[in-house]
Protein backbone atom coordinates (compact mmCIF):
# COMPACT_ATOMS: atom_id res chain seq x y z
CA UNK A 1 0.00 0.00 0.00
CA UNK A 2 1.14 3.50 -0.61
CA UNK A 3 1.23 5.54 2.56
CA UNK A 4 0.95 8.82 0.68
CA UNK A 5 -2.43 7.73 -0.69
CA UNK A 6 -3.62 6.95 2.81
CA UNK A 7 -3.17 10.58 3.77
CA UNK A 8 -5.31 11.77 0.86
CA UNK A 9 -7.99 9.24 1.62
CA UNK A 10 -7.82 9.85 5.38
CA UNK A 11 -7.52 6.17 6.04
CA UNK A 12 -5.11 3.74 7.61
CA UNK A 13 -5.26 -0.03 8.03
CA UNK A 14 -6.17 0.53 11.65
CA UNK A 15 -9.03 2.89 11.00
CA UNK A 16 -11.01 3.38 7.85
CA UNK A 17 -14.64 4.19 7.09
CA UNK A 18 -16.78 1.12 6.79
CA UNK A 19 -19.68 0.59 4.47
CA UNK A 20 -18.00 2.54 1.67
CA UNK A 21 -18.23 1.88 -2.03
CA UNK A 22 -15.11 3.37 -3.62
CA UNK A 23 -15.21 3.76 -7.39
CA UNK A 24 -11.95 4.14 -9.31
CA UNK A 25 -12.76 5.63 -12.68
CA UNK A 26 -9.96 5.67 -15.21
CA UNK A 27 -9.62 7.66 -18.37
CA UNK A 28 -6.72 7.27 -20.77
CA UNK A 29 -4.46 5.99 -18.10
CA UNK A 30 -3.45 3.03 -16.00
CA UNK A 31 -4.80 2.99 -12.47
CA UNK A 32 -3.70 -0.50 -11.52
CA UNK A 33 -1.55 1.05 -8.79
CA UNK A 34 -4.78 1.89 -6.96
CA UNK A 35 -5.98 -1.70 -7.12
CA UNK A 36 -2.65 -2.93 -5.75
CA UNK A 37 -2.85 -0.26 -3.07
CA UNK A 38 -6.33 -1.26 -1.92
CA UNK A 39 -5.52 -4.97 -2.07
CA UNK A 40 -2.51 -4.62 0.19
CA UNK A 41 -4.30 -2.04 2.36
CA UNK A 42 -7.23 -4.28 3.19
CA UNK A 43 -5.10 -7.38 3.62
CA UNK A 44 -2.99 -5.49 6.11
CA UNK A 45 -6.16 -4.35 7.86
CA UNK A 46 -6.98 -8.04 8.36
CA UNK A 47 -10.19 -7.81 6.37
CA UNK A 48 -11.65 -10.74 4.52
CA UNK A 49 -11.07 -9.90 0.87
CA UNK A 50 -12.92 -11.30 -2.14
CA UNK A 51 -11.00 -10.27 -5.25
CA UNK A 52 -12.62 -10.63 -8.67
CA UNK A 53 -9.50 -10.40 -10.81
CA UNK A 54 -10.71 -10.39 -14.39
CA UNK A 55 -7.82 -8.75 -16.21
CA UNK A 56 -4.58 -10.15 -14.81
CA UNK A 57 -3.33 -13.45 -13.52
CA UNK A 58 -2.81 -14.36 -9.89
CA UNK A 59 0.96 -14.41 -10.32
CA UNK A 60 0.92 -10.80 -11.55
CA UNK A 61 -0.94 -9.50 -8.52
CA UNK A 62 1.15 -11.70 -6.28
CA UNK A 63 4.41 -10.32 -7.67
CA UNK A 64 3.29 -6.72 -7.24
CA UNK A 65 1.89 -7.31 -3.77
CA UNK A 66 5.19 -8.82 -2.71
CA UNK A 67 6.86 -5.49 -3.57
CA UNK A 68 4.27 -3.83 -1.36
CA UNK A 69 4.95 -6.21 1.48
CA UNK A 70 1.97 -8.56 1.31
CA UNK A 71 1.99 -12.26 0.49
CA UNK A 72 -1.08 -13.21 -1.54
CA UNK A 73 -0.42 -16.96 -1.53
CA UNK A 74 -0.25 -16.99 2.23
CA UNK A 75 -3.41 -14.91 2.53
CA UNK A 76 -5.19 -17.32 0.20
CA UNK A 77 -4.06 -20.34 2.15
CA UNK A 78 -5.17 -18.82 5.42
CA UNK A 79 -8.58 -18.14 3.98
CA UNK A 80 -8.29 -14.37 4.23
CA UNK A 81 -8.25 -13.90 0.45
CA UNK A 82 -10.76 -15.43 -1.93
CA UNK A 83 -9.32 -14.96 -5.39
CA UNK A 84 -11.36 -15.43 -8.56
CA UNK A 85 -8.83 -15.69 -11.38
CA UNK A 86 -11.07 -14.69 -14.24
CA UNK A 87 -8.55 -15.41 -16.98
CA UNK A 88 -7.99 -18.98 -15.88
CA UNK A 89 -11.62 -19.76 -15.06
CA UNK A 90 -12.82 -18.44 -18.35
CA UNK A 91 -10.76 -21.00 -20.26
CA UNK A 92 -12.91 -23.85 -19.04
CA UNK A 93 -15.96 -22.05 -20.35
CA UNK A 94 -14.51 -20.97 -23.65
CA UNK A 95 -12.79 -24.29 -24.39
CA UNK A 96 -15.34 -27.02 -23.64
CA UNK A 97 -13.89 -29.96 -21.78
CA UNK A 98 -15.38 -33.19 -20.54
CA UNK A 99 -14.94 -32.33 -16.91
CA UNK A 100 -16.37 -29.04 -15.96
CA UNK A 101 -13.84 -27.62 -13.62
CA UNK A 102 -14.71 -23.99 -14.08
CA UNK A 103 -16.29 -21.94 -11.37
CA UNK A 104 -19.94 -21.15 -11.87
CA UNK A 105 -19.07 -17.53 -11.26
CA UNK A 106 -18.00 -17.18 -14.86
CA UNK A 107 -21.24 -18.69 -16.21
CA UNK A 108 -22.10 -15.37 -17.74
CA UNK A 109 -19.57 -16.13 -20.46
CA UNK A 110 -21.90 -18.77 -21.84
CA UNK A 111 -24.87 -16.44 -21.75
CA UNK A 112 -23.83 -12.81 -21.45
CA UNK A 113 -27.39 -11.58 -21.90
CA UNK A 114 -28.45 -13.47 -18.81
CA UNK A 115 -26.80 -11.09 -16.43
CA UNK A 116 -24.36 -11.49 -13.57
CA UNK A 117 -26.54 -13.30 -11.06
CA UNK A 118 -24.16 -16.26 -10.80
CA UNK A 119 -21.19 -13.96 -10.25
CA UNK A 120 -23.11 -12.22 -7.48
CA UNK A 121 -23.90 -15.56 -5.89
CA UNK A 122 -20.21 -16.43 -5.94
CA UNK A 123 -19.40 -13.18 -4.12
CA UNK A 124 -22.26 -13.79 -1.68
CA UNK A 125 -21.11 -17.27 -0.78
CA UNK A 126 -17.46 -16.18 -0.51
CA UNK A 127 -18.10 -13.43 1.95
CA UNK A 128 -20.95 -14.80 4.01
CA UNK A 129 -19.78 -18.34 4.62
CA UNK A 130 -16.45 -19.32 6.04
CA UNK A 131 -13.95 -20.39 3.38
CA UNK A 132 -13.72 -24.04 2.42
CA UNK A 133 -11.03 -26.21 3.87
CA UNK A 134 -9.83 -26.52 7.41
CA UNK A 135 -11.23 -24.23 9.99
CA UNK A 136 -8.33 -22.25 11.31
CA UNK A 137 -8.56 -20.27 14.49
CA UNK A 138 -7.36 -17.18 12.74
CA UNK A 139 -10.39 -17.17 10.44
CA UNK A 140 -12.70 -15.88 13.07
CA UNK A 141 -10.44 -12.91 13.66
CA UNK A 142 -10.90 -11.50 10.17
CA UNK A 143 -12.42 -8.06 10.07
CA UNK A 144 -15.21 -6.69 7.90
CA UNK A 145 -15.44 -8.12 4.39
CA UNK A 146 -14.12 -6.33 1.33
CA UNK A 147 -14.94 -6.84 -2.34
CA UNK A 148 -12.42 -5.76 -4.97
CA UNK A 149 -13.27 -5.84 -8.67
CA UNK A 150 -10.70 -5.35 -11.43
CA UNK A 151 -12.36 -4.31 -13.54
CA UNK A 152 -16.06 -3.78 -14.30
CA UNK A 153 -15.58 -2.47 -17.83
CA UNK A 154 -14.16 -5.77 -19.05
CA UNK A 155 -17.53 -7.37 -18.30
CA UNK A 156 -19.06 -5.12 -20.92
CA UNK A 157 -16.49 -6.13 -23.48
CA UNK A 158 -17.44 -9.75 -22.75
CA UNK A 159 -20.99 -9.07 -23.87
CA UNK A 160 -22.71 -8.20 -20.60
CA UNK A 161 -24.96 -5.17 -20.86
CA UNK A 162 -24.15 -2.05 -18.87
CA UNK A 163 -27.52 -2.35 -17.10
CA UNK A 164 -26.61 -5.84 -15.90
CA UNK A 165 -23.27 -4.55 -14.58
CA UNK A 166 -25.11 -1.80 -12.67
CA UNK A 167 -27.51 -4.38 -11.21
CA UNK A 168 -24.55 -6.54 -10.17
CA UNK A 169 -22.78 -3.63 -8.47
CA UNK A 170 -26.06 -2.65 -6.78
CA UNK A 171 -26.53 -6.11 -5.32
CA UNK A 172 -22.88 -6.29 -4.23
CA UNK A 173 -23.16 -2.91 -2.56
CA UNK A 174 -26.39 -3.89 -0.80
CA UNK A 175 -24.79 -7.03 0.55
CA UNK A 176 -21.20 -5.97 1.22
CA UNK A 177 -21.59 -2.33 2.26
CA UNK A 178 -25.03 -2.14 3.82
CA UNK A 179 -25.69 -5.61 5.16
CA UNK A 180 -22.18 -6.69 6.15
CA UNK A 181 -20.81 -3.17 6.77
CA UNK A 182 -17.83 -3.96 4.61
CA UNK A 183 -16.18 -2.02 1.80
CA UNK A 184 -16.21 -2.36 -1.93
CA UNK A 185 -13.70 -1.07 -4.48
CA UNK A 186 -14.38 -1.32 -8.20
CA UNK A 187 -12.51 -0.03 -11.19
CA UNK A 188 -14.23 1.22 -14.32
CA UNK A 189 -12.72 2.56 -17.52
CA UNK A 190 -14.41 5.30 -19.43
CA UNK A 191 -13.84 6.81 -22.80
CA UNK A 192 -13.46 10.50 -23.28
CA UNK A 193 -15.97 10.74 -26.10
CA UNK A 194 -19.28 12.01 -24.83
CA UNK A 195 -22.21 10.19 -26.34
CA UNK A 196 -24.40 12.57 -28.22
CA UNK A 197 -27.60 11.57 -26.56
CA UNK A 198 -26.99 10.74 -22.94
CA UNK A 199 -28.35 7.37 -22.06
CA UNK A 200 -29.04 6.51 -25.65
CA UNK A 201 -26.19 4.09 -26.06
CA UNK A 202 -25.54 2.35 -22.77
CA UNK A 203 -21.79 2.58 -23.08
CA UNK A 204 -18.89 2.91 -20.72
CA UNK A 205 -19.61 6.56 -19.95
CA UNK A 206 -23.22 5.70 -19.04
CA UNK A 207 -21.93 2.90 -16.81
CA UNK A 208 -19.49 5.26 -15.12
CA UNK A 209 -22.31 7.72 -14.41
CA UNK A 210 -24.50 5.00 -12.97
CA UNK A 211 -21.70 3.74 -10.74
CA UNK A 212 -20.93 7.30 -9.62
CA UNK A 213 -24.53 7.61 -8.43
CA UNK A 214 -24.17 4.40 -6.46
CA UNK A 215 -20.76 4.96 -4.85
CA UNK A 216 -19.78 6.99 -1.82
CA UNK A 217 -16.34 8.02 -3.10
CA UNK A 218 -14.97 8.39 -6.62
CA UNK A 219 -11.28 8.43 -7.40
CA UNK A 220 -10.92 9.68 -10.93
CA UNK A 221 -7.60 8.96 -12.59
CA UNK A 222 -6.69 10.50 -15.90
CA UNK A 223 -3.47 11.17 -17.69
CA UNK A 224 -2.39 14.81 -17.60
CA UNK A 225 -2.55 16.71 -20.84
CA UNK A 226 1.23 16.94 -20.83
CA UNK A 227 1.26 13.19 -20.91
CA UNK A 228 4.23 11.05 -20.20
CA UNK A 229 7.24 12.96 -18.97
CA UNK A 230 10.77 12.25 -17.91
CA UNK A 231 12.55 14.15 -15.21
CA UNK A 232 16.14 15.37 -15.31
CA UNK A 233 17.47 12.25 -13.71
CA UNK A 234 16.16 10.19 -16.57
CA UNK A 235 13.63 8.35 -14.45
CA UNK A 236 10.26 7.71 -16.01
CA UNK A 237 7.32 9.41 -14.44
CA UNK A 238 3.72 9.00 -15.37
CA UNK A 239 1.52 11.73 -14.04
CA UNK A 240 -2.01 11.22 -12.84
CA UNK A 241 -4.75 13.49 -11.69
CA UNK A 242 -6.65 12.24 -8.70
CA UNK A 243 -10.05 13.72 -8.00
CA UNK A 244 -11.83 12.60 -4.94
CA UNK A 245 -15.53 13.25 -4.77
CA UNK A 246 -16.81 12.49 -1.30
CA UNK A 247 -20.42 11.75 -2.00
CA UNK A 248 -21.50 12.17 1.59
CA UNK A 249 -20.90 15.88 1.26
CA UNK A 250 -22.75 15.86 -2.08
CA UNK A 251 -20.30 18.15 -3.80
CA UNK A 252 -16.81 17.83 -5.36
CA UNK A 253 -13.66 18.07 -5.55
CA UNK A 254 -9.95 18.47 -4.88
CA UNK A 255 -7.63 17.46 -7.70
CA UNK A 256 -4.13 16.37 -6.87
CA UNK A 257 -1.36 15.12 -9.05
CA UNK A 258 0.14 11.75 -8.34
CA UNK A 259 3.13 10.26 -10.03
CA UNK A 260 4.22 6.70 -9.93
CA UNK A 261 7.70 5.44 -10.59
CA UNK A 262 8.30 2.02 -12.01
CA UNK A 263 9.87 0.90 -8.76
CA UNK A 264 6.52 1.49 -7.08
CA UNK A 265 7.30 4.60 -5.16
CA UNK A 266 4.42 6.97 -5.21
CA UNK A 267 5.08 10.69 -4.94
CA UNK A 268 2.55 13.40 -4.49
CA UNK A 269 2.92 16.64 -6.33
CA UNK A 270 1.12 19.83 -5.49
CA UNK A 271 -0.99 21.22 -8.28
CA UNK B 1 -40.18 29.07 -3.45
CA UNK B 2 -38.03 26.05 -2.59
CA UNK B 3 -39.06 26.09 1.06
CA UNK B 4 -42.75 26.32 0.16
CA UNK B 5 -42.40 23.39 -2.20
CA UNK B 6 -40.81 21.27 0.47
CA UNK B 7 -43.55 22.23 2.88
CA UNK B 8 -46.12 21.51 0.19
CA UNK B 9 -49.60 20.70 1.33
CA UNK B 10 -51.41 20.32 -1.94
CA UNK B 11 -53.11 17.13 -2.97
CA UNK B 12 -52.34 15.42 -6.23
CA UNK B 13 -48.91 17.00 -6.53
CA UNK B 14 -45.89 15.31 -8.04
CA UNK B 15 -42.58 16.88 -7.02
CA UNK B 16 -39.61 15.75 -9.11
CA UNK B 17 -36.04 16.19 -7.87
CA UNK B 18 -33.63 15.88 -10.79
CA UNK B 19 -29.90 15.53 -10.22
CA UNK B 20 -26.76 14.39 -11.98
CA UNK B 21 -23.60 12.60 -10.94
CA UNK B 22 -21.86 15.90 -10.24
CA UNK B 23 -24.42 16.85 -7.62
CA UNK B 24 -26.72 14.50 -5.73
CA UNK B 25 -30.22 15.46 -4.62
CA UNK B 26 -30.54 12.67 -2.09
CA UNK B 27 -30.03 14.97 0.89
CA UNK B 28 -32.71 17.27 -0.48
CA UNK B 29 -35.01 14.26 -0.75
CA UNK B 30 -34.26 13.37 2.88
CA UNK B 31 -35.04 16.99 3.78
CA UNK B 32 -38.47 16.62 2.15
CA UNK B 33 -39.08 13.45 4.18
CA UNK B 34 -38.05 15.15 7.43
CA UNK B 35 -40.24 18.20 6.87
CA UNK B 36 -43.24 15.96 6.11
CA UNK B 37 -42.61 13.90 9.24
CA UNK B 38 -42.32 17.08 11.27
CA UNK B 39 -45.74 18.14 9.98
CA UNK B 40 -47.16 14.95 11.51
CA UNK B 41 -47.62 13.43 8.12
CA UNK B 42 -47.09 9.75 7.35
CA UNK B 43 -44.48 8.98 4.75
CA UNK B 44 -44.10 5.83 2.67
CA UNK B 45 -40.68 5.42 1.07
CA UNK B 46 -40.00 3.03 -1.83
CA UNK B 47 -36.28 2.63 -1.27
CA UNK B 48 -34.47 1.21 -4.30
CA UNK B 49 -31.18 3.02 -3.83
CA UNK B 50 -30.84 3.52 -0.09
CA UNK B 51 -31.18 1.13 2.78
CA UNK B 52 -33.52 1.69 5.68
CA UNK B 53 -30.59 2.01 8.07
CA UNK B 54 -29.03 4.73 5.97
CA UNK B 55 -32.26 6.72 6.01
CA UNK B 56 -32.99 6.17 9.70
CA UNK B 57 -29.48 7.24 10.67
CA UNK B 58 -30.33 10.83 9.90
CA UNK B 59 -33.74 10.88 11.56
CA UNK B 60 -34.87 11.37 15.13
CA UNK B 61 -36.26 8.22 16.67
CA UNK B 62 -39.55 10.00 17.38
CA UNK B 63 -40.07 10.64 13.70
CA UNK B 64 -39.43 7.11 12.51
CA UNK B 65 -42.80 5.95 13.81
CA UNK B 66 -44.59 7.69 10.97
CA UNK B 67 -42.04 6.53 8.40
CA UNK B 68 -42.88 3.33 6.51
CA UNK B 69 -39.91 2.07 4.53
CA UNK B 70 -40.51 -0.50 1.80
CA UNK B 71 -37.24 -2.29 1.21
CA UNK B 72 -36.61 -2.47 -2.52
CA UNK B 73 -32.87 -2.09 -1.91
CA UNK B 74 -31.78 -5.57 -0.85
CA UNK B 75 -33.38 -7.53 -3.64
CA UNK B 76 -35.19 -5.46 -6.24
CA UNK B 77 -34.96 -8.09 -8.99
CA UNK B 78 -35.96 -11.13 -6.99
CA UNK B 79 -32.56 -12.85 -7.08
CA UNK B 80 -33.08 -14.30 -3.62
CA UNK B 81 -36.16 -15.96 -2.24
CA UNK B 82 -36.98 -13.34 0.32
CA UNK B 83 -37.57 -10.12 -1.47
CA UNK B 84 -39.62 -7.40 0.19
CA UNK B 85 -40.41 -5.32 -2.88
CA UNK B 86 -39.34 -5.86 -6.46
CA UNK B 87 -39.34 -3.48 -9.36
CA UNK B 88 -42.15 -5.51 -10.98
CA UNK B 89 -44.38 -4.50 -8.11
CA UNK B 90 -44.26 -0.87 -9.15
CA UNK B 91 -47.86 -0.60 -10.31
CA UNK B 92 -50.52 1.68 -8.90
CA UNK B 93 -52.63 -1.28 -7.71
CA UNK B 94 -49.82 -2.90 -5.78
CA UNK B 95 -48.58 0.36 -4.29
CA UNK B 96 -52.09 1.37 -3.26
CA UNK B 97 -52.52 -2.04 -1.65
CA UNK B 98 -49.17 -1.64 0.11
CA UNK B 99 -50.12 1.74 1.51
CA UNK B 100 -53.59 0.66 2.60
CA UNK B 101 -52.04 -2.09 4.72
CA UNK B 102 -51.25 0.64 7.24
CA UNK B 103 -54.01 2.76 8.70
CA UNK B 104 -53.63 6.50 8.28
CA UNK B 105 -55.75 9.42 9.39
CA UNK B 106 -55.10 11.17 6.10
CA UNK B 107 -53.45 10.11 2.85
CA UNK B 108 -49.67 9.83 3.26
CA UNK B 109 -46.83 11.16 1.20
CA UNK B 110 -45.19 8.69 -1.19
CA UNK B 111 -41.45 9.09 -1.75
CA UNK B 112 -39.68 7.16 -4.52
CA UNK B 113 -35.88 6.72 -4.33
CA UNK B 114 -35.31 6.52 -7.12
CA UNK B 115 -37.34 6.71 -10.30
CA UNK B 116 -34.15 6.08 -12.29
CA UNK B 117 -33.91 2.56 -10.89
CA UNK B 118 -37.45 1.82 -11.99
CA UNK B 119 -36.98 3.41 -15.41
CA UNK B 120 -33.98 1.15 -16.03
CA UNK B 121 -36.13 -1.93 -15.65
CA UNK B 122 -39.58 -0.86 -16.75
CA UNK B 123 -40.78 0.97 -19.80
CA UNK B 124 -41.11 4.76 -19.45
CA UNK B 125 -44.73 4.43 -20.60
CA UNK B 126 -45.65 2.08 -17.78
CA UNK B 127 -43.82 4.19 -15.20
CA UNK B 128 -45.51 7.40 -16.33
CA UNK B 129 -48.89 5.70 -16.32
CA UNK B 130 -48.34 4.45 -12.77
CA UNK B 131 -47.22 7.90 -11.61
CA UNK B 132 -50.28 9.53 -13.15
CA UNK B 133 -52.60 6.97 -11.55
CA UNK B 134 -50.95 7.49 -8.17
CA UNK B 135 -51.31 11.24 -8.49
CA UNK B 136 -55.01 11.05 -9.22
CA UNK B 137 -55.82 7.90 -7.30
CA UNK B 138 -56.32 9.44 -3.90
CA UNK B 139 -54.42 6.75 -1.98
CA UNK B 140 -51.52 9.15 -1.50
CA UNK B 141 -51.62 12.87 -0.93
CA UNK B 142 -48.63 13.59 -3.12
CA UNK B 143 -45.68 11.87 -4.78
CA UNK B 144 -42.03 12.91 -4.52
CA UNK B 145 -39.55 11.24 -6.87
CA UNK B 146 -35.79 11.39 -7.32
CA UNK B 147 -34.50 11.13 -10.90
CA UNK B 148 -30.90 10.96 -12.13
CA UNK B 149 -31.40 13.04 -15.24
CA UNK B 150 -28.05 12.07 -16.80
CA UNK B 151 -28.95 8.38 -16.84
CA UNK B 152 -31.83 8.50 -19.29
CA UNK B 153 -32.64 9.68 -22.74
CA UNK B 154 -33.85 13.23 -23.07
CA UNK B 155 -37.28 12.02 -24.14
CA UNK B 156 -37.74 9.92 -21.03
CA UNK B 157 -36.61 12.71 -18.74
CA UNK B 158 -38.87 15.12 -20.60
CA UNK B 159 -41.90 12.84 -20.18
CA UNK B 160 -41.40 12.50 -16.45
CA UNK B 161 -40.78 16.23 -16.07
CA UNK B 162 -43.99 16.90 -17.93
CA UNK B 163 -45.96 14.78 -15.49
CA UNK B 164 -44.57 16.65 -12.52
CA UNK B 165 -46.35 19.63 -11.03
CA UNK B 166 -43.01 20.94 -9.77
CA UNK B 167 -39.48 20.16 -10.89
CA UNK B 168 -36.34 21.02 -8.93
CA UNK B 169 -33.09 20.52 -10.87
CA UNK B 170 -29.91 20.47 -8.81
CA UNK B 171 -26.51 21.52 -10.02
CA UNK B 172 -23.28 22.25 -8.17
CA UNK B 173 -22.66 25.80 -6.96
CA UNK B 174 -19.33 27.59 -6.86
CA UNK B 175 -19.00 27.01 -3.15
CA UNK B 176 -18.33 23.44 -2.15
CA UNK B 177 -21.15 22.77 0.27
CA UNK B 178 -23.89 24.63 -1.62
CA UNK B 179 -25.99 23.73 -4.62
CA UNK B 180 -28.07 25.62 -7.13
CA UNK B 181 -31.70 24.64 -7.54
CA UNK B 182 -33.69 25.60 -10.64
CA UNK B 183 -37.35 25.34 -9.80
CA UNK B 184 -40.25 25.14 -12.23
CA UNK B 185 -43.72 25.09 -10.77
CA UNK B 186 -46.92 24.48 -12.69
CA UNK B 187 -50.04 25.51 -10.87
CA UNK B 188 -53.45 23.95 -11.55
CA UNK B 189 -54.52 27.04 -13.46
CA UNK B 190 -51.70 26.42 -15.90
CA UNK B 191 -49.45 29.25 -14.79
CA UNK B 192 -45.75 28.40 -14.78
CA UNK B 193 -43.37 30.10 -12.38
CA UNK B 194 -39.62 29.67 -12.35
CA UNK B 195 -37.02 30.44 -9.75
CA UNK B 196 -33.38 29.80 -9.03
CA UNK B 197 -31.86 29.64 -5.56
CA UNK B 198 -28.60 28.64 -3.93
CA UNK B 199 -29.09 26.43 -0.92
CA UNK B 200 -27.39 24.02 1.42
CA UNK B 201 -28.61 21.20 3.62
CA UNK B 202 -27.67 21.30 7.28
CA UNK B 203 -26.72 18.34 9.43
CA UNK B 204 -30.28 17.99 10.76
CA UNK B 205 -31.60 17.94 7.16
CA UNK B 206 -33.11 21.41 7.32
CA UNK B 207 -32.77 23.71 4.36
CA UNK B 208 -30.83 26.98 4.30
CA UNK B 209 -31.43 29.30 1.38
CA UNK B 210 -28.36 31.43 0.64
CA UNK B 211 -29.32 33.68 -2.18
CA UNK B 212 -32.23 34.13 -4.48
CA UNK B 213 -31.51 34.92 -8.07
CA UNK B 214 -34.15 36.52 -10.28
CA UNK B 215 -35.42 34.28 -13.03
CA UNK B 216 -34.00 35.18 -16.44
CA UNK B 217 -37.27 36.67 -17.78
CA UNK B 218 -37.52 39.24 -15.03
CA UNK B 219 -33.94 40.46 -15.01
CA UNK B 220 -33.99 44.18 -14.12
CA UNK B 221 -32.02 46.51 -16.40
CA UNK B 222 -28.73 47.07 -14.74
CA UNK B 223 -27.47 50.62 -14.54
CA UNK B 224 -24.53 51.14 -16.84
CA UNK B 225 -21.28 50.61 -15.14
CA UNK B 226 -19.40 53.75 -14.32
CA UNK B 227 -16.64 54.20 -16.83
CA UNK B 228 -13.40 54.04 -15.00
CA UNK B 229 -11.38 57.16 -15.52
CA UNK B 230 -8.12 56.13 -17.16
CA UNK B 231 -6.36 59.31 -16.14
CA UNK B 232 -7.10 58.76 -12.48
CA UNK B 233 -4.01 57.11 -11.06
CA UNK B 234 -1.15 58.06 -13.33
CA UNK B 235 2.21 59.47 -12.39
CA UNK B 236 2.10 61.97 -15.23
CA UNK B 237 -0.44 64.61 -16.13
CA UNK B 238 -2.76 63.94 -19.04
CA UNK B 239 -5.24 66.66 -18.34
CA UNK B 240 -5.39 70.05 -20.01
CA UNK B 241 -6.04 73.37 -18.39
CA UNK B 242 -8.39 75.81 -20.15
CA UNK B 243 -5.60 77.99 -21.56
CA UNK B 244 -3.81 74.93 -22.89
CA UNK B 245 -7.00 73.66 -24.50
CA UNK B 246 -7.58 76.94 -26.29
CA UNK B 247 -4.03 77.07 -27.55
CA UNK B 248 -4.39 73.52 -28.82
CA UNK B 249 -7.55 74.32 -30.71
CA UNK B 250 -5.98 77.37 -32.30
CA UNK B 251 -3.04 75.47 -33.59
CA UNK B 252 -3.22 74.76 -37.28
CA UNK B 253 -1.58 71.55 -38.31
CA UNK B 254 1.02 71.73 -41.06
CA UNK B 255 -0.52 69.47 -43.67
CA UNK B 256 -4.15 70.15 -43.09
CA UNK B 257 -5.55 72.56 -45.66
CA UNK B 258 -7.59 75.31 -44.12
CA UNK B 259 -9.34 77.81 -46.34
CA UNK B 260 -6.70 80.49 -45.92
CA UNK B 261 -3.89 78.19 -46.76
CA UNK B 262 -5.66 76.89 -49.82
CA UNK B 263 -6.28 80.31 -51.33
CA UNK B 264 -2.72 81.35 -50.56
CA UNK B 265 -1.38 78.37 -52.41
CA UNK B 266 -3.82 78.38 -55.31
CA UNK B 267 -3.60 82.02 -56.09
CA UNK B 268 0.12 82.22 -56.14
CA UNK B 269 1.81 85.61 -55.86
CA UNK B 270 3.13 87.42 -58.88
CA UNK B 271 6.43 86.32 -60.14
CA UNK B 272 6.27 82.77 -59.14
CA UNK B 273 6.00 80.21 -61.86
CA UNK B 274 2.76 79.15 -63.35
CA UNK B 275 2.10 75.69 -64.50
CA UNK B 276 0.31 75.24 -67.79
CA UNK B 277 -0.90 71.80 -68.60
CA UNK B 278 -2.10 70.77 -72.02
CA UNK B 279 -3.16 67.18 -72.18
CA UNK B 280 -1.45 65.25 -74.89
CA UNK B 281 -3.26 62.89 -77.24
CA UNK B 282 -1.65 60.01 -75.48
CA UNK B 283 -2.83 61.13 -72.12
CA UNK B 284 -5.49 59.08 -70.63
CA UNK B 285 -8.31 61.12 -69.19
CA UNK B 286 -9.81 58.58 -66.92
CA UNK B 287 -13.31 59.48 -65.91
CA UNK B 288 -12.89 57.51 -62.75
CA UNK B 289 -9.59 59.06 -61.91
CA UNK B 290 -9.38 58.89 -58.15
CA UNK B 291 -7.46 62.10 -58.12
CA UNK B 292 -10.21 63.88 -59.93
CA UNK B 293 -12.17 64.69 -56.91
CA UNK B 294 -9.35 66.50 -55.18
CA UNK B 295 -10.27 70.01 -54.42
CA UNK B 296 -6.93 71.46 -55.31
Amino acid sequence: MFTELNSILNASPDSFTQGEFILVSVQHSDASFLIHHFLSFYLRARSRVCFLALVQSFSHYSAVSQRLGVNLTQAKDKGQLIFLEGLKESLSHLIPQEERTGSEAMDFLRDPAGGLRSLYQFVHSSLTHSGGGEMVEEEEAWGSPVLLVDDLSVLMSLGVSAGAVLDFSHYCRAMVCSQLQGNMVALVRCSSEEEEDEGDAEGSEWLRRGLTHQCSLTLHVQGLSTGYCRDIHGQDFVNFLLNDVPKTLDFPTRPKAVSERPDFCLTLWAL
Amino acid sequence: MLSELLQGNNTGDFLLLADSCSCSARNLLKSVVVSALNREESVHVLGFETSEEELNQTLNSSLTQRLHFHNAYSDPLGWTDHSAFTVDQFTSEQITHLIKRTVHSKPPLLVIDSLSWILRHASPLAVCRTLQQLKKGGAVRAVVGLLHADMHQRGTVGSVRHLASSVVSISPALKGDEAVAKITKRSKSGKVTQDEVTFSINGDLTLTIHSKQNPPSLKPTEPEEQQTDPTAHLTFNLRLSDAERQAKEKLSLPFVFSKEKKTALLHSTQGSGRILYEPDANDDFDQEDPDDDLDV
